[in-house]
C-alpha cells in the first residue's frame, strides 16, 4: 500500500467525522432554542467544517483521476432541479452567514454533464463565494454559443486581475503558481472537472470574470 | 407541490447509531413523525417484511453482513417493497463505482454524505411527486400490462415536461422488455439523431442482438466499451453477443474486464465462471466462482449452482479434498432443498469421477437420478436439466445426456439464452449431438403446428385449433410459449363464442402451469387479464 492509498482511506475516514459534525451544527444552528451565547460562532464552525468536507471531496476526485479510477457518467439533467438542489443543500449555511443565496434559469432548460462531479465543483465554488459576498449569491444556467454555461456571481469585491490571467497557467500545476493558496485547488479541481466533459471535438472550460449580473466575482462553468 | 411528510412513514438502515441518530433528527425537523430504524440489512429486512414504508433511507455500507445494495436486491426479489415505496440509497464519495455498477436493481435515489435538511427535503418532494406523476404507469407494469403502461407513457410524454427525456427512456426500457423491437429501435435512432447518448447506443445494440443482428449488435458494444472503458454494462452486453457468435474466448476476456471494474455483481461473477469452465480454464474459473460464492452469502440470489460449480473447478484443478469440502457446505447453506440435494450430488460425482473412484461417482449419480425424478413431479427448472445432462455427458452417459438436452430444447426452444446454454454445453462436454440441427429441427415443428392453428382459428374452425395447440402443450407440458398459445385459441373461441366454465378451467389450468415455470414470463400479464374480463360475471 503506497502513502496516496493510505491518504485516500484516511480522507474516508475524516469524512465521515466531518459528515457527524456538520449535521449536529446543523441542528445546532437551526434550533431556535440552543443556548450558545454567539450564533455566529457556530456557523463559522459550520462554515469551516463544510469547506474542509469540500477540500477532502476535490482531493479524493482529483486522487482517483491521477489514478484513471475515475469513471465520468454523463447525463441529461434538468437544470432547474439541478440548481434548486445545489440551493438547497447550501442555503442553511448561506441563512446563518446572512448572504442570500438564489438561483434563476429557465425550468425547460436540459444539459449533459456528471452531476456528482458538477455538484462538487458548485458546492465549493459557493463555499468560497461566501468569504466575498456582501448579501448574496446568484447561481444561473444558460445555453450560450452551444455552450452550457453555468455561473456563480456574487456582489463582493470581485477577483483581483492577478487571478482571471493565472488562470490558463494554473490549471496545468497548481503548485507552480502564486495565487492565492486557498482558491489553487478549487481552480485545479474545478478545470480537471470541466475538461472531462467532451462533446464533438469541444471541451469543457472555466473563466472568471467580474461583474456579470452582479458587481462581484463570476465563476463560469462551461460545458459542450 | 406539497412539503407535508407528516402521514409518511420512514425507516432509516444505519449501523452507525450515531448516524441514525442525526438522520432522525433531520427528519423529525422535516415533520416526519412515523419513523422506524434498522441497525444493519437483515434486520432491514425483518423491518420491511413486517410493515410497509413509503421511505427507505438506507446506507450502502451496513459492516458485516449484507450491504445496502443486496437489501434492496432482496427487498424487491421477495416483493417486500412495492413500486410505490421510495429507496434512497446514502452513499460515500467511494462507493459511487460500486453502487454505480448494480444494474440489476437501482435505488430510486442516491444520496451523498453528508446531506443537509433543505437538500433532503426538496429531494423527497421530487421523488414524492414523481412517484405520483407516474403511479398509473407503474401500476400497469406490476400487472405485466405493457400496452397500458405505454399508453399512460405517451399521454404523459404528450405534454412534453421537464423530465422528457427520463419518460422516453422509461417507455425505451418497457419495449424492450414488451419485445416490441422496431418500436424501440425507432426511438433510439431519433435520440442518436440529437445526440450520441451512450445510453440510446446501448439500447439500440441491445435492439440488434435480441433481433439477432449479432455482427451489427457486437459493432455497437465494442465502439461503446472504446469510447467508455468503464461502462460495464457495455462489456456484459458485449460479452452476450459474443457468446451468441460462439467466439467463447473472446466472451471470457470482456467479461474479465468487465469483472475488474465493477468485481462485486454476482451474475456477472458466475458468467465469467462458466465460460471459464467451457473454455477449459479451471484457474480463473476457481477464481470467478469463489467470489461469486462469497459474494451471494448474504444475498437472496445465493443458489446451490454457484457452489457446485466452485467444487468443479477446484477439482478440475486437482483440489478434490478442498472440492469436496465445498459440497459439505451446499447441505449446511441450503438445508433441505431437493434442488440444493441433486446439486450436491451432481458435484459429487464429478469430483468422484476426477479422483479416478468410478464406484463413488456411479453412486453419486445414482442419488442424483432419484432426486431429478423426485424434483420432476414438482415441475424444475431447464437449469436443472442442464446440470443433469452436464454431468451425465461428464461420466460418459452420451445417451441419457442426449436425452435430457432434447428435453431442454423442446421445453424452451424460443429461449435464446438458454438454447445458447445448451450448444455451449454441447461444445464443452464433446457431446455427439448436434444441438444446432436438433434446435432447427423443433423450432421448425413448433412454427408449423402453430401456423396450422392460427390458420383454424382464422377459419373459425376453433375446436380443431384448440385440439391441435393443447394436444401440443399436454406433448411438451414444460413449453411456455406452447402452453399460452393453447390458452390464447381457448381465449379467442370465448371471445367470439362466449365464455363456458369449462373453457375457462382449461385457460387456468394452462395458466397455472405456465406460472410454474416462470412466474414472470412477459406474456402472462395479457392473457390474465383478457381471462379475467371473460370471467368476470358482468361481461
Amino acid at each position: 500500500m503506497d502513502f496516496s492509498d493510505i491518504l485516500a482511506s484516511s480522507i474516508h475516514d475524516i469524512k465521515n467525522s466531518l459528515g457527524l459534525i456538520l449535521s449536529s451544527v446543523d441542528e445546532l444552528v437551526g434550533n431556535p432554542d440552543n443556548k450558545i451565547a454567539d450564533v455566529r460562532q457556530a456557523s463559522l464552525l459550520q462554515h469551516e467544517a463544510q469547506r474542509a468536507n469540500n477540500n477532502l471531496i476535490q482531493l479524493l476526485t482529483l486522487y482517483k483521476i491521477g489514478n484513471q479510477q475515475l469513471a465520468v457518467r454523463i447525463a441529461e439533467h434538468n437544470l432547474d432541479d439541478f440548481l434548486e438542489e445545489i440551493v438547497a443543500s447550501n442555503s442553511a449555511l448561506c441563512a446563518s452567514l446572512d448572504v442570500q443565496l438564489s438561483y434563476g434559469c429557465e425550468p425547460d432548460l436540459n444539459g449533459y454533464f456528471d452531476a456528482d462531479l458538477i455538484r462538487s465543483v458548485l458546492d465549493s465554488t459557493i463555499g468560497n463565494a461566501h468569504r466575498y459576498a456582501k448579501t448574496q449569491i446568484l447561481v444561473s444556467a444558460a445555453e450560450e454559443d452551444g455552450y452550457l454555461v453555468i455561473r456563480v456571481e456574487d456582489d463582493g469585491g470581485g477577483f483581483p486581475d492577478s487571478l482571471s490571467g493565472l488562470l490558463e497557467r494554473m490549471a496545468k500545476k497548481p503548485q507552480g503558481s502564486r495565487a492565492a493558496g486557498r482558491t489553487q485547488l478549487g481552480l485545479f479541481f474545478a478545470t480537471s472537472i470541466a475538461e472531462l466533459h467532451e462533446n464533438n471535438g469541444k471541451r469543457g472550460r472555466i473563466q472568471l470574470r467580474n461583474g456579470h449580473s452582479l458587481p462581484g466575482g463570476c465563476f463560469e462553468l462551461w460545458l459542450p | 407541490m406539497t412539503n407535508d411528510f407528516s402521514d409518511k412513514s420512514v425507516l432509516i438502515v444505519d449501523d452507525f447509531a450515531d448516524m441514525r441518530s442525526a438522520i432522525r433528527h433531520l427528519l423529525r425537523s422535516l415533520g416526519v413523525s412515523k419513523l422506524e430504524q434498522a441497525r444493519d440489512g437483515q434486520d432491514a429486512i425483518s423491518h420491511l417484511a413486517r410493515k410497509s414504508f413509503d421511505v427507505v433511507l438506507c446506507d450502502y455500507n451496513l459492516g458485516p453482513g449484507k450491504d445496502g445494495q443486496q437489501v434492496l436486491e432482496e427487498a424487491r426479489h421477495r416483493q417486500l417493497i412495492g413500486v410505490n415505496t421510495i429507496f434512497i440509497m446514502i452513499t460515500a464519495e467511494n462507493a459511487r463505482e460500486m453502487v454505480m455498477s448494480a444494474i440489476e436493481y437501482s435505488p430510486d435515489s442516491y444520496l451523498a454524505k453528508p446531506f443537509t435538511k433543505e437538500l433532503l427535503r426538496t429531494r423527497l418532494t421530487k421523488l414524492f411527486a414523481a412517484k405520483a406523476n407516474l403511479s398509473k404507469v407503474n401500476k400497469a407494469l406490476v400487472a405485466k400490462d405493457y400496452a397500458a403502461a405505454i399508453a399512460e407513457l405517451d399521454r404523459l410524454i404528450a405534454a412534453k415536461p421537464k423530465n422528457l427525456s427520463e419518460l422516453i427512456r422509461t417507455k425505451t426500457d418497457i419495449l424492450l422488455t414488451a419485445k416490441r423491437y422496431e418500436e424501440a429501435k425507432k426511438i433510439f435512432e431519433e435520440v442518436l439523431d440529437a445526440r450520441d447518448l451512450p445510453w440510446a447506443r446501448l439500447g439500440l445494440g441491445k435492439v440488434y442482438f435480441w433481433q439477432k443482428k449479432y455482427p451489427l449488435a457486437q459493432e455497437i458494444f465494442e465502439h461503446l466499451v472504446g469510447l467508455d472503458t468503464n461502462m460495464t454494462a457495455a462489456y456484459d452486453w458485449l460479452a452476450k453477443t459474443q457468446t451468441a457468435l460462439k467466439q467463447f474466448a473472446e466472451a471470457e476476456k470482456t467479461l474479465q474486464s468487465a469483472a475488474r471494474l465493477s468485481p462485486r455483481s454476482l451474475p456477472r461473477q458466475q458468467l465469467l465462471g462458466e465460460l471459464a469452465l467451457t473454455n477449459g480454464n479451471t484457474h480463473d474459473a476457481e477464481l470467478a466462482f469463489g467470489r461469486a460464492v462469497s459474494l451471494a452469502k448474504h444475498s437472496v440470489l445465493n443458489h446451490p449452482s454457484l457452489f457446485a460449480d466452485l467444487a468443479k473447478s477446484k477439482s478440475a484443478n486437482g483440489k478434490h479434498a478442498e472440492a469436496l469440502k465445498v459440497v459439505a457446505d451446499i447441505g449446511k447453506t441450503f438445508a433441505a432443498e431437493k434442488e440444493a440435494e441433486l446439486y450436491a450430488a451432481t458435484a459429487t460425482a464429478a469430483v468422484k469421477k476426477g479422483q479416478g473412484d468410478a464406484e463413488g461417482a456411479a453412486a453419486a449419480l445414482k442419488t442424483a437420478e432419484e432426486t431429478l425424478s423426485q424434483l420432476s413431479a414438482a415441475g424444475h427448472s431447464a437449469r436443472v436439466t442442464l446440470e443433469m445432462a452436464k454431468t451425465y455427458a461428464q461420466l460418459g452417459e452420451q445417451e441419457k445426456a442426449s436425452k435430457l438436452i432434447q428435453e431442454a430444447i423442446a421445453n424452451n426452444h424460443d429461449e435464446d439464452e438458454l438454447l445458447m446454454e445448451v450448444v455451449q454445453v454441447c461444445h464443452h462436454a464433446d457431446l455427439d449431438y448436434d444441438a444446432e440441427t436438433a434446435i432447427r429441427e423443433i423450432q421448425q415443428a413448433v412454427i408449423k403446428t402453430n401456423n396450422e392453428g392460427v390458420r383454424l382459428i382464422k377459419q373459425g374452425e376453433f375446436d380443431a385449433a384448440i385440439q391441435l395447440l393443447s394436444g401440443a402443450a399436454d406433448d411438451m407440458p414444460g413449453n411456455k410459449t406452447i402452453n399460452l398459445n393453447a390458452a390464447k385459441a381457448i381465449i379467442m373461441k370465448m371471445e367470439k363464442l362466449g365464455a363456458t366454465a369449462d373453457d375457462i378451467n382449461a385457460v387456468r389450468h394452462l395458466v397455472e402451469r405456465v406460472k410454474g415455470l416462470d412466474p414472470n414470463d412477459w406474456r402472462l400479464g395479457d392473457v390474465v387479464s383478457r381471462l379475467r374480463q371473460l370471467a368476470s360475471p358482468s361481461s
